[in-house]
């Protein structure tokens, strides 16, 4: 009876001492990340059948327990990791975020200032130093977009060597985890009883944690006390003690950027870009594909649409030395990036079309061995391109194919992502822009009627027309309800010979003019002295070297016409008002013309205050010319600002809500395997009560063990 | 509900932080006076305000366009000013130079006068800027215009005109072309131009004339001529008496048609129409050298040697006028079918084709006026002219020639300054548009930058309490903070 009595004070003894290192493991550990609170299960022994009762025997130590909720760990990793993915992501988008709308440091105000400066040319063409001025806006303008491309290439090239820190980061966590597995399965193993190595188990579950700041894992509890640990699609990272690792590889369809693949023993195989999702590799993976890319394709577009209209504007124009204008600014060729894995021999360029019709999204060109068809990536839309070359143009751009594409080949075609980084000012010379239109006009002063006509336009599209600064008359005839197009003789040949009947055919003369005019067979010819009923016979391929056939019945020698007359060809009712087109342009007479009565259209030589094409080129500003022309460059610009904005609103947002969650989380996990020191400290003092009161029930013990031995004495 | 000691710690931390985050944005918004940061902050407002911007800054460009406009505006009219006083002295001393009383010598000096005043107004035309640009040479700004040619003063510039960009969709035009204010001055009366023949020797003075109805122009030349009255015996005839040239007894009864007197026997006579075939009377008694008086003319018939005989007849036209356009040959008046000629009346209208006119005077038979489209004289060639007139020596019977010269001159000067006051009009009307859109683009100014800073400038009394608002939570959170921390149950044991 007296040694149960010890044994029993002892194992109360031993309880509480457990009961006391538990609780100041706790409250060491109160701090450590991970860690969840233990708590010791005690039980007592089974008690002894003495006289048909039972009596205690004492108190066990049962094990010592986590307090774990394995419904709440999940769902805290789940928050974390969608909650690293949205701060990430939103710190990336808050660095283009304040370079973009930036009042002054964008490229609205750049832009802006561009076109001050050609209504400066405008209001002064022949002011050398307002077109300096222009170019020097240009430059600056240049400047701007290449400043914010060469800023989004750095954020692009710092995504880079993050993706490559996180890749690592991953792989060490999973040889951490591989480890640690294999720690808690031996512990696991021989410990019989099937206490579980508490401590190890928290080292793990934070490691995982950690993992799941960088990417999001799914985790499978083994029962052998290991976890299997799965990211992307499936792909096991960590099974039993092995890992697996992610490695950063070019990409096979853009080489510009790097990709993950999975590397399992010495097989390396990609895995979907779009499976790796979550934490804070899944922020740069989306971040660089959805939001940079489109970013800077957008400046691109807005960077391409103002260029090239500026640079077409300015070849329609004449520049301060009399000649056609020449492009100002230089635009990139749309990026080709051959695939990795192409097997043809095909060579893929493209060029910009139709700066209207450009979006901001990249293509993928592909062959199935038959048709080729282009995928447009922001939304995935497919324009079968036929089976025959050449391709048609896809959203105003033109890929040209040379050599043979095998199937399966494919090329990305990027059309504005080098647009705003290559820009470039093509001239230093201001007289190069080409304020003046190319062509002018003006009513003889010998004009007897009333009739005006426009200063004339040029048509487009480009090219301009070969002959448009050829030298034209329109002269009335008489009555002046019809008109003709005149030019001066520039010789007139021999008579080609009699004609066999002169009945049938009256005779004929060759004659060549100073300048084209257009003219077809059977228009009339009248002046120079041919008879009335003179009508072209036929023309020369250089349009101004013709045959004329005079009426039957003249003579057979013609009358000879002189070189240097004025020759009317042709003959073209008049519309007072109407539009009268040839030779690449356009203009009206209105008003009441007399016969007789003659209009000069004229090469705009000499003419320094001509401003009519500068200032087409600064109404482009307000004209929608992109986006099918729906918004302008200032447009399409905004468009941008405001993009990036509202993803980083949102992100601000939603980040903030999932940061809130994941605390609100992690608070309810913690409220049960967090430490209480509080709690802890009324622990030590139960246990050290406890612990009291036992060895108070040893002293008795031996008190009675005592008064028993003094019976005997 | 259970609380974990490190929680306490690290929601309270994390809340002060949060608070000391929108403070530090709040304390921004005040120090820069923007309420949008970055554009995250308000996507919708920072992106219209950037194309707010733009607006204010095109409408701020305009405004700078429109000023450059009234310069230039403003130095034409000025110019055009001193060109229209100039043409009212030269109106002035040709006026005075038509004075009968001035001889050679007084006229030579007009002219001096005049030369100095020609050279003037090329100068004048030739005006620039201020900056060695040209106002009148259309785009060849740098070229001048108007220079002295053996063939006059000839035009060197085109016809084109400087635009700007005044407003977001309107352009005016900020320079006239040379051509348009100097040489391209319609003489005549604008429209057609009518002109005596040199050898007329009637009294008819033909009126300027004027434009009844535009449609009907035709741009062709035309002749006024006159014939009538006469009358001659047919050839054939057997009596040889004679007949006078009959004479207007009552001009309001003259037709203008042809008639024949003819012979029913020795002593009596038909009169009849023959252009309209109406027989006015019949069995008149011939009496040798009695008035014959039908439709307001009066003539009469002498006997000769040989009596007349039935069938004897005479042709006697009453007077009047043809028009025929000279273009195309076709009569014009009497208007076909009709033919004859239309009896004159001095100053009544002569209508035709569109144009209306009128002949002053007495006409002779054979008079010829001409009508032709109206061409183009510079000023510089009405005033050259009039120095030549007024330079040639005058004989006593020679003033007519000069009276002719100085009319035309006056009629083109007049013209002139009409063309002249009718494009200061314009660049008066201009000027006010100008002037319009000026105080518009200030309006519109104002309204861009109350958006602009709706969209984008902090609104001080808001952001200030929401400052104040802000520290006081966060030093409530601090405060409170602090006190929790220091509750434990290891104080106590």
């Amino acid at each position: 009876m007296g040694s149960n009595l010890y044994t029993s004070a002892l194992s109360g003894m031993n309880a509480a001492q457990i009961g006391l290192a538990t609780a100041q493991h706790n409250i060491v550990n109160a701090n450590t990340p991970g860690f969840t609170r233990q708590e010791v299960l005690v039980g007592s022994r089974a008690p002894q059948s003495q006289g048909g009762s039972f009596i205690g025997q004492g108190v066990d130590v049962v094990g010592v327990k986590r307090i774990y909720d394995e419904f709440l760990t999940t769902q805290v990793r789940q928050e974390q990791t969608q909650a690293s993915y949205l701060s990430s992501y939103h710190s990336l988008m808050g660095q283009i975020d304040n370079l973009i709308a930036d009042p002054t440091a964008g490229a609205s105000p750049a832009m802006q200032d561009f076109f001050n400066a050609l209504n400066g040319v405008a209001n002064n063409p022949e002011s050398v130093p307002a077109r300096q001025t222009l170019l020097g806006s240009a430059q600056f303008m240049v400047n701007r977009f290449q400043a914010i491309d060469q800023r989004l290439t750095d954020i692009a090239n710092g995504v880079t060597n993050e993706i490559t820190a996180s890749v690592n980061t991953i792989n060490a966590y999973a040889q951490q985890i591989a480890a640690l597995n294999g720690s808690i399965k031996r512990v696991t193993a021989t410990n019989q009883n099937g206490q579980l190595p508490n401590d190890l188990l928290d080292q793990r579950d934070q490691i995982i944690n950690q993992l799941n700041k960088e990417i999001k894992v799914s985790v499978l509890a083994q029962p052998d006390g290991t976890a299997t640990v799965f990211i992307g699609n499936g792909q096991a990272l960590v099974i039993d003690e092995q890992a697996m690792s992610l490695r950063p590889v070019q990409s096979t369809t853009d080489p510009s950027k790097i990709d993950i693949a999975y590397l399992n023993g010495n097989k390396l195989s990609t895995i979907q870009q779009s499976s790796l999702q979550g934490g804070n590799l899944g922020a740069y993976l989306t971040f660089r594909d959805q939001s940079l890319e489109p970013a800077r394709n957008a400046l691109g577009r807005v960077a391409i649409g103002l260029a090239d209209s500026i640079n077409q504007q300015n070849r329609m124009g004449l520049d301060l030395n009399g000649v056609p204008g020449s492009n100002l600014f230089n635009i990139a060729s749309p990026r080709v990036d051959n695939g990795a894995l192409n097997t043809g021999t095909a060579v893929v360029t493209g060029a910009i079309s139709d700066v209207s019709a450009l979006t901001a999204s990249d293509y993928r060109l592909s062959f199935n061995g038959t048709n080729y068809s282009m995928l447009r990536l922001s939304d995935n839309a497919v324009t079968d391109l036929g089976t025959t070359l050449p391709l048609a143009a896809v959203d105003g751009v033109t890929i040209t194919v040379a050599g043979t594409m095998n199937a399966a080949d494919s090329f990305l075609i990027r059309p504005t992502a080098n647009a705003a980084g290559d820009l470039r000012v093509l001239t230093n010379d201001p007289a190069k822009i080409a304020a003046a239109t190319p062509i002018r006009t003006s009513a003889a002063l010998s004009n007897t009627g009333s009739a005006n006509i426009s200063s004339g336009t040029v048509n487009t599209p480009l090219p301009l027309d070969q002959n448009l600064l050829a030298p034209v008359k329109i002269v009335f005839n008489q009555p002046p309800t019809s008109y003709s197009l005149a030019s001066t003789a520039a010789s007139i040949g021999a008579d080609i010979p009699d004609p066999v009947d002169p009945l049938v055919t009256g005779p004929t003369s060759v004659v060549t003019v100073s300048s084209t005019v257009n003219m077809a067979a059977g228009d009339p010819v009248a002046g120079g002295g041919f008879p009335a009923g003179t009508t072209i016979l036929s023309i020369d391929s250089d349009g101004v070297t013709f045959v004329v056939q005079m009426p039957v019945g003249e003579a057979t020698n013609p009358p000879a016409p002189a070189t240097g007359q004025t020759l009317q060809i042709g003959s073209y009712a008049y519309t007072p008002g109407a539009d009268i087109s040839y030779n690449g342009w356009t203009l009206q007479i209105s008003g009441t013309p007399n016969a007789g009565d003659t209009f000069d259209i004229a090469q705009n030589i000499n003419a320094s205050g001509d401003n009519r094409n500068v200032l087409l080129m600064a109404d482009l500003q307000v004209q929608n010319l992109l986006v099918n022309g729906t918004v302008s460059f200032q447009g399409a610009y905004s468009q941008l600002v405001g993009e990036i904005g509202a993803k980083t609103h949102e992100l601000d947002v939603t980040s903030q809500a999932q940061t809130a969650m994941l605390a609100h989380t992690i608070a309810s996990q913690q409220s049960i395997s967090g430490v209480n020191l509080d709690e802890e400290a009324a622990n030590l003092l139960r246990y050290q009560h406890a612990y009291q009161a036992a060895a108070k029930a040893m002293q008795i013990a031996e008190t009675m063990f005592d008064a028993l031995l003094s019976l005997g004495r | 509900m259970r609380i974990s000691s490190n929680t306490l710690f690290e929601s309270n931390v994390a809340a002060m932080s949060q608070q000391q985050a929108r403070l530090l944005h709040t304390q921004q918004q005040v120090s820069t006076g923007r309420r949008i940061l970055t554009a995250s902050d308000d996507p919708v407002a920072a992106a219209r305000a950037l194309d707010v911007s733009q607006s204010d800054a095109m409408n701020t460009q305009y405004a700078g366009n429109r000023n450059m406009a009234r310069h230039t505006l403003s130095l034409a009219e000025n110019t055009l000013q001193n060109v229209t006083l100039l043409i009212q002295d030269v109106q002035t001393a040709t006026i005075y130079a038509g004075n009968g009383t001035l001889n050679n010598s007084d006229r030579q000096t007009i002219a001096t006068d005049l030369s100095s005043r020609l050279q003037e107004l090329i100068s004048l035309a030739n005006s620039t800027d201020g900056i060695g640009n040209y106002l009148f040479a259309g785009y060849q700004s740098r070229t001048q215009p108007f220079m002295d040619t053996s063939a006059g003063v000839s035009y060197f510039g085109d016809d084109g005109q400087r635009l700007a960009q005044v407003g977001a969709t309107q352009q005016m035009s900020t320079s006239d072309s040379g051509a348009d204010i100097f040489m391209r001055i319609k003489n005549g009366n604008g429209t057609f131009v009518t002109q005596a023949a040199a050898v007329n020797t009637g009294g008819g003075v033909i009126g300027t004339g004027s434009l009844a109805n535009p449609a009907a122009l035709t741009g062709d030349n035309y002749s006024i001529l006159f014939a009538g009255p006469s009358a001659a015996a047919v050839t054939g005839n057997t009596g040889d008496g004679t007949i006078s040239t009959p004479t207007v007894a009552t001009q309001a009864a003259v037709t203008g048609n042809d008639y024949s007197v003819v012979f029913t026997a020795a002593n009596t006579y038909d009169v009849t129409n023959t252009t309209t075939g109406a027989t006015l009377s019949t069995g008149n008694t011939y009496i040798s050298g009695q008035a014959i008086s039908f439709d307001g003319l009066q003539l009469n018939i002498q006997d000769g040697t040989t009596a007349f005989i039935a069938g004897d007849s005479f042709t006697v036209s009453s007077p009047g006028y043809t028009v025929t356009n000279d273009t195309t040959s076709a009569v014009v008046l009497p208007a076909p079918p009709a033919t004859g000629r239309l009896p004159y009346t001095s100053g009544q209208a002569i209508s035709f084709d569109g144009m209306r006119m009128d002949i002053q005077g007495i006409p002779n038979a054979g008079d010829q006026f001409t009508v032709s489209p109206s061409v183009n004289e510079s000023l510089f060639t009405t005033i050259s002219n009039l120095i030549t007139a007024l330079n040639t020596p005058q004989g006593s019977d020679g003033s007519a020639q000069l009276t002719v010269s100085l009319n035309r001159g006056l009629n083109n000067l007049g013209n002139a300054l009409d063309n002249i006051l009718t494009t200061r009009s314009s660049l008066g009307l201009r000027l006010n548009e100008v002037d319009a859109l000026q105080s518009a683009g200030e309006d519109l100014s104002l309204q861009f930058r109350q958006t602009l800073s709706d969209l984008q400038d902090v609104d001080y009394n808001k952001a200030l309490s929401d400052l104040t608002m802000q520290q006081m939570y966060l030093e409530a959170a601090q405060k409170s903070f602090a006190q929790i921390s220091t509750l434990s149950l290891f104080n106590y044991i």
